[in-house]
């Protein structure tokens, strides 16, 4: 079925933000410290993004049904 | 080496970070939104600019807007999305982008984009060329690569003569990578080609232009934009479409087939002929104001019975990274005295079912590899491309395919007549051919 343009842009967005969560993570174990308290925090940020996102498509998923 | 001024323009500051780590050995600065990136563009000189797709939640896109600026501003153009979709990637490529990446694996895809730019402006000396892409010791050719390469960075057309194998598709490659130029080396083999299907490789085609054009489609023409046109085979291409090409040479504009808009592309020519084109002028199959379109620096490659020198470095340059090759003496011998009618793609064949085999090499192996691929036809046949010898192609231009086809036949039939001592039956048995193909091919040439 296809998707509407808002649940598309949706799903680009979590794409976007997971790829980064999985890039930080990988860089994590090689930071400082107080870099890997500043990165933890961005991405707590970009989880929550993320947790936002998906609340939204299923809501717009569940208009559908 | 200096470090490189880079742009990211990404709005996610996670990113940015992840980013900035990766570019920490450099200097990095970054821009979150359309408005800040047009104003580093437009002030700053980058070596690179790696732009995201989407600037914000509801952004149209606005990343690709940007190549045109970024192309302008004279900095090596990245995409990076987490959209891989064929329609975004096409359409940032045509913008100018010239490397997307899918975001996810950062650290490997930076470092491949560095190295990648780095190796592009920092063109290997003569002895890397030499030593890595043009194996030679001869010394004429030498000579003549390292003025082909002080043309490089010219518009200067440059033609490449020499017979079949020699390499003049690895030298037109080189020469384009030392041009500067920042678009694309695209070859063709104009030998390849009908003249109708040339026309539409070349210049493209819209969708509905003819029979099969199910789509528009970009030709080599306009891929070339910026870049070199490799035209091999050159010797083959009609006077109908020289004049057509010359005009598009000439005119940096061309009509796709099937539109009425003309296209501009402007890009270097490297051509390339194993014929002799005095010749082909004086028949008439070459005109002469398209020959003096495309010929500037000429450049003649020796067949390698001519340069003996470079075989064995060959041979070590073929089988580098693979099975390490020792050669008996009376088998290095026969190599060196062989003449090699298949020049250097004959060579690297020979490597490549060398290598297939022990590592120590016998003159009994060697023997044998070159003796079946003799057995596949003359040492002119074997200097060939594929199956077909310029002396077939010739005969069915001159004579017609029908009658060209009927003498390859009687070709192949008598010599399986004779192996067999005349015997008919053994023949229609292996060459798998009907009592009626057989005696009428007799009956054709046998009495000839």
């Amino acid at each position: 079925m296809e998707l509407s343009t808002e649940m598309r842009k949706l799903l680009h967005d979590i794409d976007s933000k997971t790829s980064s969560i999985k890039s930080a993570a990988k860089l994590l174990r090689e930071c400082e410290p107080q870099e890997r308290k500043e990165m933890l925090t961005l991405m707590k940020a970009a989880a929550q993004e993320v947790m936002d996102c998906l609340t939204e498509l299923e809501n717009l998923s569940a208009r559908q049904i | 080496m200096d470090k490189l001024r880079i742009l990211v323009i990404e709005d996610d500051k996670l990113a940015q970070t992840v980013m900035g780590k990766h570019l920490a050995a450099n200097l990095p600065d970054f821009a979150s939104d359309m408005k800040t990136a047009e104003k580093l563009l437009k002030a700053g000189k980058y070596d690179i600019c790696f732009v995201d797709l989407k600037l914000g939640r509801d952004d149209d896109y606005s990343g690709l807007k940007l190549l045109p600026l970024v192309r302008k501003s004279g900095a090596y153009p990245v995409v990076m999305s987490s959209s891989d979709d064929e329609e975004t990637i096409n359409k940032a490529y045509a913008l100018g982008c010239k490397d997307f990446y899918v975001k996810g694996n950062e650290a490997q895809n930076i470092k491949a984009v560095l190295d990648k730019y780095t190796s592009h402006k920092s063109p290997q000396t003569l002895d890397d060329i030499f030593a890595t892409q043009i194996i030679t010791h001869d010394i004429a050719t030498r000579t003549m690569v390292t003025e082909a390469i002080k043309y490089a960075p010219t518009d200067i057309p440059i033609m490449l003569l020499g017979p079949s194998g020699t390499g003049k598709t690895r030298i037109a490659r080189v020469i384009h990578e030392h041009s500067a130029r920042q678009g694309e080396f695209v070859a063709i083999n104009c030998a390849a080609y009908s003249e109708d299907l040339l026309e539409a490789e070349l210049f493209g085609y819209k969708k509905g232009a003819f029979t099969g054009a199910y789509d528009n489609r970009k030709g080599k023409l306009a891929q070339a934009n910026g870049g070199t046109l490799f035209l091999d085979e050159i010797g083959s291409m009609s006077q109908n479409m020289q004049t057509k090409l010359l005009k598009a040479i000439e005119e940096k504009t061309f009509y796709p087939v099937g539109s009425d808009k003309p296209e501009h592309s402007s890009f270097r020519i490297i051509s390339a002929t194993l014929e002799d084109v005095q010749q082909l002028i004086a028949k008439g199959k070459m005109r002469f104001d398209f020959f003096q379109r495309i010929h500037g620096f000429t450049l003649t490659l020796k067949p390698l019975c001519q340069r003996k020198d470079d075989i064995l470095p060959l041979i070590a340059d073929f089988s580098k990274g693979g099975k390490r090759l020792a050669f008996e003496q009376d088998a290095k011998t026969f190599l060196l005295n062989y003449d090699w009618p298949g020049n250097v793609r004959e060579l690297k064949k020979f490597v490549e079912m060398v290598s297939a085999g022990d590592g120590l090499v016998t003159l009994g192996i060697v023997q044998g590899h070159i003796a079946s691929r003799m057995r596949l036809g003359t040492p002119q046949a074997a200097a060939t491309d594929g199956m077909l010898t310029n002396q077939q192609y010739e005969l069915a231009m001159t004579k017609g395919l029908n009658d060209a086809i009927d003498r390859f036949a009687w070709e192949i039939i008598k010599r399986n007549l004779s192996a067999n001592n005349g015997k008919k039956a053994r023949t229609l048995e292996q060459l798998k051919i009907s009592t009626r193909l057989l005696y009428s091919t007799l009956n054709k040439f046998g009495g000839k």
